[in-house]
């Protein structure tokens, strides 16, 4: 019989800052396409963006000088889009989207601007610029359609507790200490809500293995700190379904690799 | 092992306390767990493709969780997850479906003996309306009770509002604790099913409801050559006929490990042969059939000891539970005092599966 260890490895100087979110313009924006003003029409990203609107909102609900939020970083990722950064800036405007900072880059800097601005998640559509970022140690998901039909209203984390599914970014080492920090940071965002009605919902999926593998996973998790609300140990049956059902903004599974 | 195109029977669970009335339900937590219909996930690779057959379960009726669920009802659920947490170490001790569950894997054993190539086994699904946090404390009890060794795939699902896994469309059965459970085969897996609005349909008792007995047996007897249409459990039966029938091709028809039985309140004079016709013509073989005429279904089930009994009217449910049997209430057709429009739109029985 195990026990679980309920002792966490946040530092709580870490746990108080922000959790910043890096997103490339590609993913907010629909590329090539433009409404009537001139001004981007919303993309994949959109949906998670106000997600984790929605999720400030909250904690500064329950806590006014709530500490631990969402910070969100537009960054442009080539030279063409960074000729555009007004145009940039009204689109996120006329959407009512809330971006902190923009750092208009390209193709060559703009991993060093990841790296400068301490940013926890990297979110992207290019699978390039996801590999970038992972190998610098930076915790990069590539975003895909799948994304663009999630909820507004709740961020949904999706955490796959087998090694052996790799995100699709690619497995690096120094990403898993980012991966867990974030999660850490997730799960702590979580706490911040009751059982019922959060802005945030955490699930584990195991693909393969049987109950061992997700009481490991689940294990694990706790040892981040994170509680997940869901799980499922699926042992060898199709994901497909239960991605389809849950809608899950991203996916993560860096915490759990080997290494 | 996959889901697709097998055949699904979800078994929920509701405590049935000791004073006769059936516990309140939390509004969050629907423990009426459903039957999946096949979805083809994906395009099957062989030509015949293989069939699991998938049982879900609920946790509240695999295991005996009635100190949680009454730490929730009077306590809320932070303190009920707590709880579970705390006591995460201590196993729950077996629920009403717990003998049925190891009779599923008692038959995986033998069908893997004698096909050891086939995918035609049991496949059980825990589900819980359980918060994940739960989920190690009942990970650590299937381990403890060495239960589903031989269901390779067991699957575990916690979640809470669980209806939304559950498609419309399935048939469902809430599954009540008797008092006292009698001692049932761990060899063979008995299974009794009532007839009308279970297996067939509640057209039948439709026609009793509203014109009486008389006109009832007048009309089986007029009806006698035309099948009934089916019920929601037609195609469990079917499936477990399936599986018999692997036993048979191997010679073992005397003592096969799968024994399914017909409880119903028609009589074999009259109304049961509308019953018999209507299962031959669908090509499905019952292995007893007790034809009650309208006695109680109690004393006969308590000789049968059957893992699981289903039917549509509580009041078989009740006097099957009294005498010992583990029973389940299947909410469809005429019999049900609170008919939701909902709920019975739910329950449709799928016709082709």
């Amino acid at each position: 019989m195990v026990s679980t260890d309920q002792k966490t490895d946040v530092k709580e100087k870490e746990a108080d800052c922000p959790v910043v979110v890096a997103v490339t313009s590609h993913a907010v924006f629909e590329s090539g396409a433009e409404d009537p003003d001139g001004l981007y029409v919303g993309g994949i990203a959109f949906p998670l963006l106000q997600a984790l609107q929605k999720v400030n909102e909250r904690l500064l609900k329950e806590n006014p000088a709530e500490s631990l939020l969402f910070d969100v970083i537009l960054i442009t990722t080539e030279s063409q889009q960074q000729q555009e950064s007004s145009r940039i800036t009204e689109s996120i405007r006329h959407h009512g989207l809330k971006v902190s900072r923009f750092c208009f880059s390209n193709e060559e800097d703009f991993m060093e601007n990841l790296l400068n601005n301490n940013v926890h998640l990297f979110l992207t559509t290019n699978r390039n610029e996801a590999l970038q970022g992972s190998q610098k140690g930076v915790l990069s998901v590539l975003l895909d359609e799948h994304t663009a039909s999630c909820p507004t209203e709740q961020l949904r984390v999706l955490f796959c507790g087998d090694a052996v599914v790799q995100s699709e970014a690619g497995p690096a080492l120094a990403s898993k200490q980012a991966a867990q920090s974030f999660s850490a940071q997730i799960g702590k965002m979580r706490g911040r809500f009751g059982p019922f009605d959060s802005p945030i919902s955490i699930a584990l999926v195991t693909s393969r293995g049987g109950r061992e593998s997700c009481g490991d996973a689940l294990r694990t998790l706790r040892s981040l700190g994170v509680n997940a609300d869901e799980a499922y140990c699926l042992a060898g049956v199709p994901r497909g379904p239960i991605k389809r059902l849950l809608r899950p903004h991203f996916l993560l599974s860096e915490c759990f690799s080997s290494n | 092992m996959s889901l697709n195109n097998g055949q699904s029977l979800n078994v929920g669970g509701q405590d049935f306390t000791k004073n006769g009335g059936s516990s309140s339900r939390a509004p969050w937590e629907d423990a009426r767990t459903v039957l999946r219909p096949s979805t083809p996930t994906r395009k099957p690779k062989s030509p015949k493709p293989e069939n699991a057959i998938t049982i879900a379960v609920s946790s509240r009726v695999l295991f005996n969780m009635e100190k949680e669920q009454q730490i929730y009802e009077q306590q809320g659920m932070e303190e009920y997850i707590k709880y579970q947490v705390e006591h995460e170490t201590e196993p729950f001790s077996p629920g009403p479906a717990f003998s049925f569950v190891k009779a599923l894997e008692a038959v995986n054993a033998k069908l893997r003996e004698l096909y050891p190539e086939s995918e035609e086994l049991f496949d059980v699904v825990l589900m819980t309306n359980n918060h994940a946090n739960v989920g190690l404390r009942l990970i650590n009890t299937i381990n403890h009770h060495h239960l589903c060794n031989q269901c390779p795939c067991i699957q575990l699902i916690f979640k809470d509002n669980l209806c939304q896994i559950c498609e419309p469309g399935i048939a469902a059965a809430i599954m009540f604790t008797p008092e006292k459970m009698k001692e049932v085969s761990d060899t063979q897996l008995r299974v009794a099913f009532d007839g009308d609005a279970v297996l067939f349909s509640d057209e039948s008792e439709r026609i009793c409801k509203a014109h009486g007995l008389d006109k009832f047996f007048e009309h089986e007897k007029a009806h006698e050559n035309k099948p009934l249409d089916h019920g929601p459990l037609k195609g469990f039966l079917e499936v477990l006929g399936k599986l018999q029938k692997k036993f048979y091709g191997k010679g073992q028809r005397m003592d096969c490990p799968i024994r399914t039985y017909l409880v119903t309140a028609r009589s074999a004079a009259s109304s049961g042969t509308r019953a018999l016709k209507t299962l031959r013509s669908w090509g499905l073989e019952i292995d007893e059939a007790l034809f009650l005429a309208g006695a109680p279904k109690g004393p006969m089930l308590e000789k049968i000891r059957p893992h699981i009994f289903f039917d549509d009217q509580m009041f078989h449910v009740e006097g099957a539970a009294e005498m010992g049997t583990v029973a389940c209430h299947v909410p469809y057709g005429i019999a049900q005092r609170v008919v939701k429009k909902g709920t019975k739109d739910k329950e449709t029985p799928n016709a082709s599966k």
